[in-house]
Order: C-alpha cells, then structure tokens, then sequence
C-alpha cells in the first residue's frame, strides 16, 4: 500500500510527539514536543513540506 | 506567529540543512519560526504526509488546539504552494472560537470582529435572518 492511510483525524486527540529542530532565533539546534506546547496552552500549527533548496 | 500560534515547519531534512538553507536562502532571511527535522519519518507518517514513493512529505498543514486536538487540516500535492492569507485567516478563526465555545464562524468570516453565528434551535431553517 503506497498510500496515506492512518492520518490524525480532525477532531481527534494528537499523540505526543518530539522533534529535534534548528531555531533560527538562536542560531542553535534545539527539540520541541507536542506536550511542551499544550503545557505552554500553545496553538500550533504544523507545516509540512517536501525539501529544504526546493522551490514553491 | 504573528495570530498567536508557535508555527513549525517540518520536512524530512536533519536540522543541519535546515541551519544552510536558512543561513543560504535570502527568502528565508527574517525567519524566526522553529525548523522541525524528521528524518526517520515518524511524525510525517503520524499525520499523513508521507509519501512512500518519494521519500519526501506532501504539502499538508495542520491546527492543533491547546488541549493538544487536531482542528484542521489541509493537504497538497507537490506542484501547490499553500495560502498563507488563508492560514492565518483559520489560525485566527480558530484562537477566537476556541474563547467563544458557543459560536461558529461563518463562510465569509476573515477576522476578528466580524459577524459570527450563534448556533441554536431557534436559528435552524433561519439562517437567513442573520444576513439581513
């Protein structure tokens, strides 16, 4: 199967989550986790895309 | 965010292309937002984004409320950049409905202070009223 199943659905509860990430506003390598923002009462809004030096 | 929301940008890169490409990419001058790296692809496959034949994630955007639920999502094809307008337009939309539990925002709704409704059985069949 080469398809997208098992997507969150809208509506549901997000599991938690880690990322370790670049921070511009630092200039450093730093992580974020989903349980971060909540405890932070966060939106966040995820943003997905196919690679960095590409275009669009 | 400037509406009020921690964006994060996330594509399969490690955190060291994201550092060059920021540091390389005159567009990418001014960001302040947090670059999220996936390159196991866990987090991209959690939410549906990645594509088994490429390797790469599709273009999907995603609201997740304070109390850590999904509110939206929206997905593209490769070749389809996003509306950044519309994004903030439902990042704001949500923020304020997520202080007001008991209204919704209706079609046309582009900011704050405008009309919003106030579902209720009285209004069923007669949503017109509103508009008047």
């Amino acid at each position: 199967m080469s398809e997208n199943c098992c997507g969150i659905k809208v509506g549901a509860a997000v599991p938690d989550f880690k990322l370790e990430t670049y921070e511009p506003s630092k200039g450093d390598f730093g992580e974020v986790a989903l349980s971060g923002l909540i405890a932070d009462k966060k939106w966040t809004v995820l943003f997905f895309y196919p690679a960095d030096f590409t275009f669009v | 965010m400037e509406a009020g929301a921690e964006l994060i940008t996330i594509s399969r890169d490690t955190k060291f292309v994201h550092l060059a490409w920021q540091r390389e990419e005159k567009m990418l001058e001014k960001v302040k937002y947090t670059m999220g790296s996936d390159p196991t692809g866990c987090v991209s496959r959690l939410f549906g984004v990645y594509d088994e034949q490429t390797g790469l994630d599709l273009r999907g955007t995603f609201i997740i409320s304070p109390e850590g639920k999904l509110m939206n999502s929206e997905m593209n094809f490769y070749n389809l950049g996003r509306n950044i307008d519309e994004l903030l337009r439902k990042v704001k939309a949500n923020i304020y409905l997520g202080a007001h539990g008991d209204e919704a925002c209706p079609v046309k709704w582009q900011d704050e202070g405008d009309k919003t409704l106030k579902p209720s059985a009285a209004m069923v069949g007669r949503v017109s009223e509103e508009y008047k």
